[in-house]
């Protein structure tokens, strides 16, 4: 019997610890291992001609995936050479670096990026933490039955899309005589005047990473339940011995299991922090851009909303995005490495 | 795989103040998650808008709903947004399936270099106007077949059929061949049968991301006739431009209930289909 893909797990790595692990990130490029005979005996490969032959249907399978992914995701690459042209309806004219000088001198554009740095990282750690704190206590919950509905209702807004809570919340929080929460508060007393939430720029953000938190806490305790599910029951049974408190068990079983997974996912988002768009493009307004415009809203208003479009400004704004990005994912995949010993790639 | 019974950090203990205060706290978290919704399915059967702290309708109706079913500019959106998700789902089925079955073959020369090929575009895009310009030239701008090609496939999830064919025993596969089956009818025959929890849970991913997809729509399409409801709803109630000419029905009860249709066939497949809804995450996790 042949084994090709026989991979074993160190004892003391940390993926070993953690059996049920969801988080892989996507394992796409497998390790090349040598094909060896159950008694470690290499054996040899057919020639690589017949070897091709053999797999021709293979191939054929394959036509569909690589003519969708030239087209849609290649293709594209191609156009990256406008953010050195001036592209307009009228002209394709060759303009060298210009298109960089100006963003890097342009302030709505820095604007935009230290918006998209602070809006992206702030709600990552927000519903991080929320998301830890659910699960853990979820996690403490001794009836299963209760569990279950608990977790089909906070997973439930994670498949609502972002149009949706955005209409949502724009009625609720409206200041016109329909918007329920200034009512609500009014008629309780709480306040005086209806609150504008969502075109106040001291207001804005809060509101935003409330949204966030209602939406997106829930789905984030997934990853950390499934790691919860998979602590050795005797950390806990010692910890009784011991006289633990529950208070006591969580703070020095439960939260330390899940420093790894907490790392990890932090670096998995950390990732794509710039591929902020349709959340904040569905909440914002003119009223908020000073704290609310991010990179993308920025590319798709200089592009769309103006009288004469240049595709070649653009397309160098989202260039530039597209290389941090990059950049930011093989960082990430470093630090992931370090970390779990595989990377998120 | 044989099923682990869960383990509950809670269950060898009496009950005590600490697991009160933990229900009532939840019970708070379930209420602020559902208030909302319930709130916006009460107010779109509320014929008279009073938009106090109050859970039920007080003078009920559908006209909300009558309104969406009976103009056109309200339902052809709808309509549209079940087409694309029907057909999207069924196309990215398809590639994630193929090209994660040929990614798993093991001893297929060019495999590295074609997972390689599709890594990259997980990296680097061309980025939004690129993409745009591409479109263009394809003639696919103002048509909601954009939505089909942009969400044709995700590389994402044909690794995730990749991981999970790779989970399938490779005795079974050996079997077969034995028996005479060809590397087609092995597919067919064995790994498709095999898969159906994953595709349900794939299928599930792409449908979702289709139907709630609202910036692609935003910016590719003008025309009226080829949005999705999406599209319909954030120009309704974000810009207050409702293409209904006479109103049977206040403009808020309208909304709500436009909302209730975005949301209602994943609310209506949700509680059965929750694991997975959930598995999707999970698919090709565990992989020894």
């Amino acid at each position: 019997m042949i084994t090709t893909h026989m991979l074993v797990i160190p004892c003391g790595h940390p993926c070993a610890r953690v059996p049920t692990q969801p988080l892989n990130g996507v394992i796409l490029i497998a390790k090349k291992q040598k094909l060896t005979t159950s008694t470690g005996r290499p054996i040899q490969k057919k020639p690589l001609g017949k070897r091709i032959w053999n797999n021709r249907g293979f191939y054929l399978m394959f036509i569909p995936v690589l003519v969708y992914v030239l087209i849609v995701y290649y293709w594209p690459m191609l156009g990256i050479r406008y953010s050195f042209y001036d592209y307009t309806l009228k002209k394709i004219e060759f303009v060298g670096l210009k298109h960089f000088q100006k963003m890097f001198s342009e302030k709505e554009f820095w604007k935009a990026f230290t918006n998209t740095l602070v809006l992206s990282v702030t709600k990552l750690f927000i519903t991080t933490a929320a998301s830890v704190i659910v699960s853990v206590f979820i996690n403490e919950m001794a009836n299963l039955f209760a569990k279950k509905v608990l977790q089909t209702v906070i997973y439930l807004p994670h498949f609502m899309s972002w149009t949706v809570t955005a209409a949502i919340f724009t009625l609720f929080l409206s200041t016109s005589s329909t918007g329920f929460v200034n009512e609500t508060l009014k008629n309780w007393g709480w306040i005086k005047e209806s609150i504008d939430f969502m075109h106040e720029t001291s207001l804005w953000r809060i509101v935003y990473y409330l949204v966030n938190i209602w939406k997106e806490t829930g789905w984030g305790t997934v990853i950390f339940l499934a790691t919860l599910a998979g602590i050795n029951p005797e950390l806990y049974e010692a910890a009784d011995i011991d006289g633990a408190t529950r208070l006591q068990r969580i703070w020095y079983v439960t939260v330390p299991e899940l420093a790894n997974t907490i790392i990890i996912v932090l670096i998995l988002n950390l990732a794509k922090v710039l591929n902020l768009f349709e959340s904040v493009f569905v909440m914002y307004n003119n009223r908020v851009f000073e704290v609310s415009d991010v990179i993308s809203t920025y590319i798709y208003r200089k592009t769309f909303l103006t009288a004469i479009p240049n595709y070649g400004y653009t397309t160098a704004v989202g260039l530039f995005k597209s290389l941090v990005g990059c950049f930011l994912v093989i960082v990430c995949n470093w630090a992931s490495k370090k970390v779990r010993g595989r990377g998120i790639l | 795989m044989a099923r682990k019974k869960e383990f509950t950090a809670g269950r060898k203990h009496r009950t005590g103040v600490f697991d009160v205060v933990n229900y009532i706290v939840f019970i708070i978290i379930g209420l602020i998650i559902l208030i909302p919704i319930w709130k916006v399915l009460s107010d779109s059967f509320n014929a008279v808008g009073v938009y106090k702290f109050q859970l039920f309708p007080n003078k009920f109706t559908l006209d909300g709903y009558k309104v969406i079913m009976t103009t056109q500019k309200l339902y052809r959106p709808f309509v549209n947004s079940v087409v694309t998700t029907v057909i999207g789902t069924l196309l990215g089925l398809v590639m994630s399936t193929l090209g994660g079955y040929v990614l798993a073959q093991k001893d297929m020369p060019g495999r590295t270099a074609l997972a390689y090929f599709l890594l990259f575009t997980m990296i680097f895009s061309g980025g939004m106007i690129p993409e745009y310009l591409v479109m263009k030239k394809l003639h696919l701008v103002n048509s909601m077949w954009i939505l089909v090609v942009k969400h044709g496939m995700n590389v994402y999830n044909l690794v995730l059929m990749r991981n999970f064919f790779e989970g399938i025993p490779g005795s079974l596969f050996e079997a077969a061949k034995i028996d005479g089956c060809t590397p087609m009818g092995i597919f067919f025959k064995i790994v498709l049968p095999l898969s159906k929890a994953a595709l349900a849970s794939i299928g599930l991913m792409y449908a979702v991301t289709v139907w709630n997809d609202y910036s692609t729509v935003q910016i590719y399409i003008t025309n009226r006739d080829q949005v999705n409801f999406q599209y319909i709803l954030r120009v309704m109630v974000m810009d207050g431009d409702t293409p209904v000419t006479q109103y049977s029905v206040s403009q808020t009860t309208l909304y709500y209930a436009a909302i209730i249709c975005a949301i209602l066939p994943f609310m209506l497949l949700y509680p059965f289909l929750q694991k997975y809804f959930v598995k999707g995450v999970n698919v090709g996790a565990v992989k020894e």
